[in-house]
């Protein structure tokens, strides 16, 4: 709190921080003063809150001068910043895209609404109840000095209000996946904070969706999600962001894997509004695998960034990332993939592809792969393709009395379904097939 | 009945001129070749008949059953029973065989008022056309031609003709890229849709397919015009004397 008033008082006074200059920044500074009693947390919280918010507050929201937001300039971008969400918890999560598309799920999902979680279920708990005097692997995971040099991160740790704990015991089999739904009814600012750990040789699928529903408020959120694989797990992750024009959604992923462990990410967003997704990950034992994949659709103005992280820290370990993006009107996809082979981490094998199908001339994709690579015996790759419906195929389709616009629809479902078929669960694959088709004909 | 008169195309884009006044008739039941050296307008005038875009008609028309078809799009003469194998069978990452089968088959008897089939009464008719042609159902589980052969592209081309059922077959150069065996199962599809209401335009640029598949007529296209029209024997003929002989203004 200290450390924010200093910093508003230099503002006032302006010329000392002079990168503190736009109305968004001030109101994220205000948000964490006039709430910094109310979030939750003992002391050891609300000082790395404290430390968070004036770390924030002398970098300020990215702009595009920093690498990772060469594409996403958010402090250009966003203009105003609504109020924290301090939810009451008895909202209802509302008719978006879980409850269509996701149905069968509905019943196990945990709800988030106004940023706090609605009933616990399943046995995992809620942050927010823990964070009095959090255990330690949750205090050294919300701790994290990798989450400090980001100023998106930062502003989580600031401000997150609520978020799941999920701990999956070794060797543990969930059978049905553990599905968390965030949900903001009222024009809100929402920051939550997942922290997840997953026993050794453990096998869990774990679902995020971001929805919004034609009802609620335009909302902005953070998202900040925490995975720790340990030795021999194998976890799906999916996570499903609808994005409303005028929305703003930062999601990012920490995930540090064991060894001969497979962590495969699925992202899917969908709508016109500005979505971030960042995922940093860090092998830290050997014959690990990372299997990303991406399917995005995005139409109207809207803005979807993916940028990854993959550090080969050890060696033996494989990375593949597959990025599909759908682009109509003047919408933008940035696909940033950046793969680290250390010098130790001899035999690592990435490989990477981002594919865009542009559907008006007015969209635009950026994908940018960073391959740095101390090591000599590894094999990476990667690849990058935009492109119009290939007028060819659908000529081959309607000559076999296909029409031309179910023939488009099925080019457009099957490149994006390239991306949707890693998912490894035959109810999500399924619905998320449907959820792309229903979101395909609506762009 | 098609009747293809005075055809004169040309490339949309460019000034190039590819076919000039080709006349053709093929009589509903009759199997016709049309033979000529590479570059001579065969393909071309397979794509125009299937109505592909960036072909330009300057002049004539296509009658199929009396019914100009130039202005109409792929689709809806598909529905109408035209049906091209591809020289080159394209390739469909991400659909599925079947799925791509199902989607055409339905679209076409639902525009000939014809009942949709259903998923088993699909299966059923499929495996039973695949099986003929020597197609393991497997491999139509597969995205559309990726992957495949040349032989196997052929075939699965010849298998979505006898799904869709067509009444004007046009086979483009159906027998390059194939041995001697799958030249046969190949030919014993065609044939065993060869119909009183079938007419079928086998191009190619060899004679050995016609042994198999015997032809009714033999023309001969050279320099965007029939040179000549024969019977079976022509194309003995020019298997041995090859095209020198029509070069289109020494004819
Ligand atoms: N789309 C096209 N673009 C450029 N040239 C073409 C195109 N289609 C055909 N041609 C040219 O027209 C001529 C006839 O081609 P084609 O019909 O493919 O002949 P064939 O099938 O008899 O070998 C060739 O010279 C070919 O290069
Ligand atoms: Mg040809």
């Amino acid at each position: 709190m200290q450390l924010a008033d200093q910093v508003l008082d230099k503002g006032d006074r302006g010329m000392t921080v002079q990168m503190l200059t736009t109305k968004a920044e001030q109101a994220i500074l205000k948000s964490f003063e006039d709430n910094a009693t109310d979030l939750p947390g003992g002391t050891a919280v609300a000082e790395l809150r404290r430390a968070a918010i004036g770390a924030f507050a002398s970098k300020g929201l990215p702009s595009r001068r920093v690498e990772e937001f060469k594409y996403t300039d958010l402090k250009a971008n966003v203009k105003d910043v609504l109020p924290l969400a301090v939810g009451d918890a008895s909202g209802s999560a509302g008719d978006g895209a879980l409850s269509k598309h996701f149905a069968a799920l509905a019943e196990n999902a945990v709800s988030f609404v106004d940023g706090r979680g609605v009933a616990e279920k399943n046995g995992n708990k809620f942050l927010a109840g823990l964070l009095s005097s959090p255990p330690t692997w949750i205090m050294s995971a919300l701790a994290d000095k990798e989450l400090a040099a980001s100023a998106d991160l930062l502003l989580n740790t600031a401000l997150f209000t609520d978020g799941a704990v999920i701990d999956i015991a070794a060797g543990a089999e969930p059978t049905d996946p553990i599905v968390m739904v965030t949900s903001t009814p009222n024009n809100a600012l929402t920051a939550l904070r997942h922290v997840i750990r997953v026993g050794k040789g453990a096998k869990v699928t774990i679902v995020e969706i971001e929805q919004a529903p034609r009802t609620a408020g335009v909302r902005q959120s953070s998202a900040l999600t925490q995975i720790e694989v340990a030795d021999g797990a194998e976890v799906a992750h999916i996570k499903v962001v609808e994005a409303r024009k005028g929305s703003l959604h930062l999601s990012h992923g920490q995930v540090s894997l064991g060894a001969n462990a497979t962590y495969s990410p699925f992202h899917m967003t969908v709508g016109d509004g500005l979505v971030r997704n960042s995922l940093n990950v860090f092998f830290n034992g050997q014959n690990t695998t990372f299997d990303f994949a991406a399917a995005s659709i995005v139409h109207g103005t809207g803005h979807a960034d993916t940028t990854l992280v993959i550090d080969h820290t050890v060696p033996h370990c494989t990375s593949r990332e597959l990025f599909k993006t759908v682009l109509d009107g003047q919408a933008r996809a940035v696909f940033q993939g950046k793969v680290i082979v250390r010098p130790q981490a001899q035999k690592s094998d990435g490989k990477q592809m981002a594919q865009a199908l542009m559907l008006s001339p007015d969209t635009e994709f950026d994908s940018k792969p960073e391959l740095e690579i101390y090591a000599d015996d590894v094999v990476c790759g990667h690849g990058s393709t935009a492109a119009e419906i290939d007028s060819d195929l659908i000529f081959y389709c309607t000559s076999r009395g296909i029409p031309a616009p179910v023939a488009r629809a099925m080019l457009i479902e099957s490149f994006i379904g390239e991306a949707i078929a890693k998912v490894a669960h035959d109810g999500l694959r399924e619905a998320l097939t449907v959820f792309a088709r229903e979101s395909l004909t609506a762009v | 009945m098609l009747e293809i008169k005075n055809l004169h195309v040309k490339l949309e884009d460019e000034d190039k001129v590819i076919l000039k006044g080709l006349t053709l008739t093929v009589p509903k039941g009759e199997v016709h070749a049309i033979m000529g050296p590479n570059g001579s307008g065969k393909s071309t005038l397979a794509y125009v008949l299937a109505g592909r875009d960036g072909y330009e008609v300057t002049d004539g028309d296509i009658l199929w059953n009396g019914e100009s078809i130039i202005g109409m799009e792929p689709d809806e003469r598909a529905a109408k029973g035209v049906f091209l194998a591809f020289q080159y069978p394209m390739e469909i990452p991400g659909v599925a065989g079947l799925t791509f089968l199902r989607t055409a088959t339905n679209a076409v008897r639902k525009r000939r008022d014809l009942p949709e089939l259903s998923t088993p009464d699909f299966l059923k008719v499929v495996k039973e056309k695949a099986a003929k042609l020597n197609i393991d159902i497997q491999m139509l589980k597969r995205p559309v031609n990726v992957g495949f052969s040349g032989g196997e592209k052929k075939r699965s081309e010849i298998l979505q003709m006898a799904m869709l059922e067509p009444t004007l077959c046009v086979l483009d150069e159906t027998d390059s890229g194939l041995d001697i065996d799958a030249l046969r199962i190949v030919s014993d599809g065609v044939n065993a849709l060869r119909s009183p209401d079938r007419a079928m335009l086998v191009i190619t640029h060899y004679q050995r397919l016609l042994n198999h598949i015997v032809p009714d007529k033999v023309h001969v296209l050279t320099d965007g015009r029939i040179q000549k029209t024969g019977g079976k024997e022509l194309a003995l003929e020019l298997e041995k004397s090859g095209y020198a002989d029509y070069t289109g203004k020494a004819a």
